[in-house]
């Protein structure tokens, strides 16, 4: 299979890294050969039909911070889209920034993919929050594959696993804590006592919120990831303007005291019902699944057949979001073979 | 015939004997009581099973007055009766406000405001209430809906249970 990652931040570097870590055994275990033909960023990209070292273009951004730096193979001031033009590929891996106001570039990336009859794999929220239907139907259209488990929770199984593990079951709600920041940012006030913006700094120079934290502290990055479920899982047509979604901005030392001394922790939830599409502080009991810390994430989905599943994990990293695409990857493959 | 009730009692003496009393004074018969003392509230509220013994229309004119007496009961023969909610309001909270959403919640029918709790910030926006309503079983939608437009009307952040 040629793959064409687009993007080589977090996710790219760690698909590659899986890929170089898995290559072999992939092979073996499935019949798999993943070869990558393309590779960009936002200055270029590294192009070779017979394929490129994953870990030597994991070097070269490394030293250079220029996948076109590549030996002999590196080509600069060429756009992702160009190079899907012209470069013959299988499967396209969008994993450029998520932008929630118009879904570009990845956008255009994945159309472009599916009318060429490319199989896409991504991790990025912002299409999928505002244009789910159409993608997917222009998926259908097409007759090509389009996996998104790495959009939801990164690492922590949750739209495979309610698809083909929950197979059979009506699945009526989910719940969860749907972003790891907010989660370590809260989780760090009920243990330290400590003010929002002391634990936001703080959390700023261990490198888990952003220098600009809005996407995970106004909740628009779990409002995403509850239209995503509710469009894949509960199959509602809804988009990202549906949901109504309050961050964790305006949480204080009082309330979480308040909250504690009646056996409650606070935490964002990402409610995804036929009642509500909402994200937004709930309490929760101490000792119940929700009570997870750190930047752990954890979702509850209400079955009839099976009652309530819960599914925690990693919401985030380079290698972990990666192994969702990894299994994405492999789960294309199984469906064309 | 038996049931089985759970009461949700203050644990200060005299009060397991108040809520038993409609009991005997009835002429049905105690069959056991067991504290919990272990799952006490904040509140210093505790679960307490009772199962009694009578026929029917005395069983039934006895929980209608211990209903009547003010003893909450959560549960009868495994069924809720009543459910717990609770709720934290963040938000620069006067006395004034506090009165009018309690008096808000105690107007919807079968609701009574169980207990309510303060704290102050030095930054009064940032101060916090909680609120524990006591609602007959199957109002818990209409009550957090009814704190959700209380808190939107205040400007209050309102954080309502899973
Ligand atoms: N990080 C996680 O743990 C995680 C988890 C789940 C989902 N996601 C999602 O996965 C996606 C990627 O996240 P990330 O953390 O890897 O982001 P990132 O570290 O910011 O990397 C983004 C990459 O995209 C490149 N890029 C930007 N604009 C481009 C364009 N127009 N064409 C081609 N490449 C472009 C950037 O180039 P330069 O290198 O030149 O700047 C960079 O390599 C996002 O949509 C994110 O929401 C991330």
């Amino acid at each position: 299979m040629r793959i064409c990652i687009i993007g080589f931040g977090a996710v790219g570097q760690g698909v590659a890294r899986v890929i170089s870590m898995k290559r072999d055994k992939v092979r073996e275990k499935y019949g798999l050969d993943m070869e990558l033909v393309a590779v960009t960023d936002s200055t270029g990209a590294a192009v070779s039909e017979e394929g490129l070292d994953p870990d030597l273009l994991l070097e070269t951004k490394k030293k250079t911070g220029k996948v076109s730096e590549y030996p002999e193979h590196g080509v600069s001031d060429i756009s992702g889209l160009e190079v899907m033009n012209e470069v013959e590929y299988d499967c396209l891996v969008e994993v450029t920034p998520t932008n929630i106001e118009d879904g570009e570039p990845a956008r255009t990336h994945i159309l472009a993919a599916f009318r060429a009859g490319k199989d896409v794999v991504t991790s990025n929220k912002g299409p999928l929050a505002l244009s789910y239907s159409e993608l997917i139907a222009e998926a259908e259209s097409n007759s090509v594959q389009f996996k998104f488990e790495a959009s939801v929770g990164g690492a922590m199984p949750i739209l495979n696993f309610a698809h083909e593990t929950l197979a059979g079951c009506d699945i009526n709600s989910v719940f969860g804590i749907l972003n790891g920041t907010t989660n370590f940012i809260l989780s760090r006030m009920a243990k330290e006592g400590s003010s929002y913006e002391q634990t936001l700094n703080e959390a700023q120079q261990l490198g888990i919120a952003e220098t600009n934290p809005a996407q995970d502290v106004d909740g628009i990055d779990a409002a995403c990831k509850v239209v995503i479920l509710a469009n894949s899982i509960l199959g509602r047509d809804v988009s990202f303007k549906d949901v109504e979604i309050n961050g964790i901005s305006k949480i204080t030392p009082e309330a979480i005291y308040l909250a504690k001394k009646e056996g409650y922790l606070i935490k964002l939830i990402g409610e995804v019902s036929n009642e509500a599409l909402e994200v937004s502080p709930r309490l929760v009991r101490e000792g119940s699944p929700f009570a997870v810390g750190g930047t752990l994430n954890v979702a509850t989905l209400k079955t009839d057949l099976a009652e309530d599943v819960t599914v925690v994990g990693k919401g985030a990293g380079s290698v972990e979001t990666a192994s969702a695409i990894l299994s994405d990857i492999i789960s294309v493959w199984k469906s064309r073979r | 015939m038996r049931v089985n009730l759970v009461l949700e009692l203050l644990d200060v003496p005299g009060k397991l004997l108040e809520a038993l009393e409609p009991i005997g004074k009835l002429g049905a018969n105690i069959v056991a009581v067991i504290h919990q003392r272990d799952v006490k509230t904040e509140r210093g509220t505790i679960p307490v099973h009772v199962t009694i013994e009578g026929d029917k229309e005395t069983l039934e004119m006895v929980l209608k007055s211990m209903e009547d007496l003010g003893i909450q009961i959560m549960e009868v023969d495994g069924v809720m009766r009543k459910e717990k909610i609770t709720t934290v309001l963040i938000g620069n909270i006067v006395e004034k406000n506090l009165k009018e959403t309690m008096e808000i919640l105690s107007g919807i029918e079968g609701v009574k405001v169980a207990d309510l709790d303060l704290k102050m910030s030095d930054h009064p926006e940032q101060s916090a209430s909680k609120i524990i309503v006591e609602a007959d079983y199957g109002k818990k939608r209409d009550v957090l809906k009814k704190i959700k437009e209380i808190g939107s009307s205040k400007g209050f952040l309102v954080i309502n249970e899973v």
